[in-house]
C-alpha cells in the first residue's frame, strides 16, 4: 500500500510539472467540443443536438484517458524507469494501482471540464440528478479508459506501437457503441461486438439519462457493467505488465 | 561464502544466444569488473543478476540467494545502475533519489537522500529538474538512486559510459570509497583502462567467460617486444609477459658497455584482451 502511494505521488507530481501534457489533456477536448459547436450550428433546427453532444464529449475524454495514459507507462518502459522500478522492489500491483490513482485526478478533472463545457455549449437543461449521473458515467468511462491504457501498454515497446490500437479499438467503438447511431439498427452481429466496448456503456447510460422519466434502476446495470469493465481491465493488465523478460 | 555465483548461465531470445554457460565468482568487498566487446552479454548478465530476466538455464546466486526466486529480499540488498540514466527528466535530483530509495524502507530516508547527494556532489542543484542537467549530472543522480539505501553489492552497467576523463576518474574515486566501506561492486565495461582499475575482472565472450583474473594476471597472458641496440645491430626478440620473463630474457647481455639502448614493448590489456578473444575464436 506504502509503495502504491509512492508511485501515485510521484505520477501526479510528473503530470504537475508537465505543462504540455496537462494542457494537451484538458485543453484538447474543450477545444474539439467547440469544433463541434459550430459543426452542430450549420445543421437543420430539427437536429437533435441533445443526442449527440455528451456522448462525443464523452468519448474524447476516453479517447485521450486512454492515449495519455498508456503512452505515459510506455514512456516508463522506454526510458527504462519500469525495469529499474521492478529492480528497486516495486510490485507489479504497486505499480498498476499507483497509476490509476496518479490518474484518477486527471480523468475526473477531464470529466467535469469536457462535460460542463457540453452542458454550457450546448445550453443543456438537465436536473441536478441527471447532471449527477452523467457526471458519474463520464467518471467512470475515463477510469475504465485508465485501466484500458495501462492494459493496451503492456503490448507496445514504444510509443508507436499505442498507435495501432486506436483503429483497432477506439474507432470502432464510434460506431459500435451507439454514438453516431442507435445500435439498435446495425446488424446483430455488430450490435454484440459493440458490447465489448466501454463507451457501449456509458452511452447506454447517458441515452437514458438524457431522456426525461429515468430511474435508476434503468442504468444501473450498464453502470455496473462499466465498473467490471475496470476491474477486469486491471486483473488483465496485472498478468500482462511482465516483472522479468 | 562468495558474495556472486554464476555457474553455466545461458540465456537464449529466440535463436539469438546472448549467454552460453557463463561461470564466474565474486569475492565479498571486491571490485569486480566484466570486460567485453559490445554484444558479448554484459547487460544480459547483470539483469540476470539482479533478477531482472529469467535464464533459459544455469545457476546464479547473489549473496547466496536466487535472483528471481528470492527477488523480494535481493532487491532490498543490492543496488543497480543501468546503462541509460533510466530516471525522471520532469522530477529533480532529490525527487527521483526519493522515489527510487522510498521502494527500500530506508530509514530516515531524506537524511540519507541528502548525505548520497552530498556523496556525488549534487547537493547545490537538488532541486533542479533533471532535463536541465548534462549527460554527466544525470550518471551522478542514476548512480545515487543505487546508492541511496547504502546496497551491500552494487551491479554497475558501463556505469561511465560517455563521460568525461574528469568525471571517469571521479567516479572511480567514489567506487573505490565504496569497496572500503565494504561494499562489492561488480562493474561491466569495455574500457580497458577502466579494467586497470578493478581487482579482478572476467572477459566476456558471446556470451561464455574465457577468462578470469587479476588485469595483472591478464597482462602477464600477453608478449612484451624487446629491442636491444648492442654495438650498433638492432636484435629484437617476443618474450612472454611476466617481469621473470623480462629479467630472464635480459639476462645474457648483462648490461655491457656495448648494450646502447633497451627498448621494452608490452602488449596494453586491450591488445592481450583482444588477442585471447582471438584465439577463442580460432580455436
Amino acid at each position: 500500500m506504502r509503495r502504491m502511494f509512492i508511485v501515485a505521488g510521484r505520477v501526479v507530481r510528473q503530470l504537475l510539472r508537465n505543462p504540455r501534457f496537462l494542457v494537451l489533456s484538458v485543453a484538447a477536448p474543450l477545444i474539439i467540443v467547440y469544433f463541434l459547436k459550430i459543426f452542430f450550428d450549420t445543421l437543420p433546427p430539427t437536429f437533435d443536438v441533445a443526442r449527440y453532444a455528451v456522448p462525443v464529449a464523452a468519448f474524447l475524454v476516453h479517447f485521450l484517458a486512454f492515449l495519455l495514459c498508456a503512452i505515459a507507462l510506455v514512456q516508463e518502459r522506454t526510458a527504462g524507469t519500469m525495469e529499474r522500478m521492478f529492480i528497486n522492489g516495486f510490485r507489479r500491483t504497486e505499480i498498476i494501482a499507483g497509476y490509476v490513482l496518479g490518474f484518477l485526478g486527471l480523468a475526473t478533472f477531464q470529466a467535469v471540464a469536457g462535460l460542463s463545457e457540453a452542458i454550457w455549449l450546448f445550453e443543456l437543461d438537465y436536473d441536478e440528478e441527471t447532471l449527477v449521473t452523467l457526471f458519474v458515467v463520464v467518471w467512470l468511462l475515463a477510469i475504465a479508459s485508465v485501466m484500458l491504457g495501462i492494459f493496451i501498454s503492456t503490448f507496445a515497446r514504444h510509443e508507436g506501437q499505442v498507435f495501432p490500437f486506436i483503429p483497432l479499438i477506439i474507432l470502432p467503438s464510434v460506431f459500435l457503441s451507439g454514438l453516431l447511431v442507435d445500435v439498435d439498427e446495425l446488424p446483430t452481429w455488430a450490435d454484440w461486438l459493440g458490447h465489448a466496448f466501454p463507451l457501449f456503456w456509458a452511452n447506454d447510460v447517458i441515452q437514458e439519462v438524457i431522456e426525461s422519466g429515468w430511474k435508476f434502476e434503468d442504468v444501473q446495470s450498464s453502470l455496473a457493467v462499466l465498473v467490471g469493465y475496470s476491474v477486469i481491465l486491471l486483473l488483465f493488465a496485472s498478468l500482462t505488465l511482465r516483472e522479468v523478460e | 561464502m562468495n558474495a556472486i555465483e554464476v555457474s553455466g548461465l545461458t540465456k537464449k531470445y529466440g535463436r539469438v544466444e546472448a549467454l552460453r554457460g557463463a561461470d564466474l565468482s565474486v569475492r565479498k568487498g571486491e571490485v569486480f569488473g566484466l570486460v567485453g566487446p559490445n554484444g558479448a552479454g554484459k547487460t544480459t548478465l547483470i539483469k540476470g543478476l539482479v533478477g531482472a530476466l529469467r535464464p533459459s538455464g544455469g545457476e546464479a546466486r547473489v549473496m547466496g540467494l536466487n535472483p528471481l526466486k528470492d527477488r523480494a529480499e535481493l532487491r532490498q540488498r543490492i543496488g543497480y545502475m543501468p546503462q541509460s540514466p533510466a530516471l525522471y527528466e520532469d522530477l529533480s535530483a532529490r525527487g527521483n533519489v526519493g522515489f527510487f530509495g522510498a521502494a527500500h524502507r530506508t530509514p530516515d530516508l531524506r537524511k540519507k537522500v541528502d548525505e548520497v547527494l552530498r556523496f556525488t556532489e549534487l547537493s547545490e542543484r537538488a532541486n533542479d529538474p533533471l532535463h536541465t542537467f548534462s549527460g554527466g549530472m544525470k550518471r551522478r543522480v542514476s548512480l545515487a538512486c543505487a546508492l541511496v539505501h547504502r546496497p551491500e553489492i552494487l551491479f554497475l552497467d558501463e556505469p561511465t559510459a560517455a563521460v568525461d576523463p574528469q568525471l571517469r576518474s571521479r567516479f572511480w574515486q567514489t567506487f573505490r570509497e565504496l569497496a572500503r566501506g565494504g561494499a562489492t561492486l561488480f562493474i561491466s565495461t569495455h574500457l580497458m583502462d577502466e579494467a586497470m582499475l578493478c581487482d579482478r575482472i572476467a572477459i566476456l565472450r558471446k556470451g561464455s567467460v574465457i577468462a578470469t583474473d587479476t588485469p595483472r594476471g591478464i597482462l602477464e597472458r600477453g608478449s612484451t617486444h624487446v629491442m636491444v641496440n648492442r654495438d650498433g645491430a638492432e636484435q629484437e626478440k617476443t618474450i612472454g609477459g611476466r617481469p621473470e620473463d623480462l629479467a630472464a630474457a635480459l639476462r645474457p647481455y648483462g648490461l655491457e658497455s656495448d648494450v646502447r639502448a633497451i627498448d621494452v614493448e608490452a602488449d596494453s590489456l586491450e591488445a592481450v584482451v583482444l588477442s585471447l578473444i582471438e584465439k577463442e575464436e580460432v580455436g
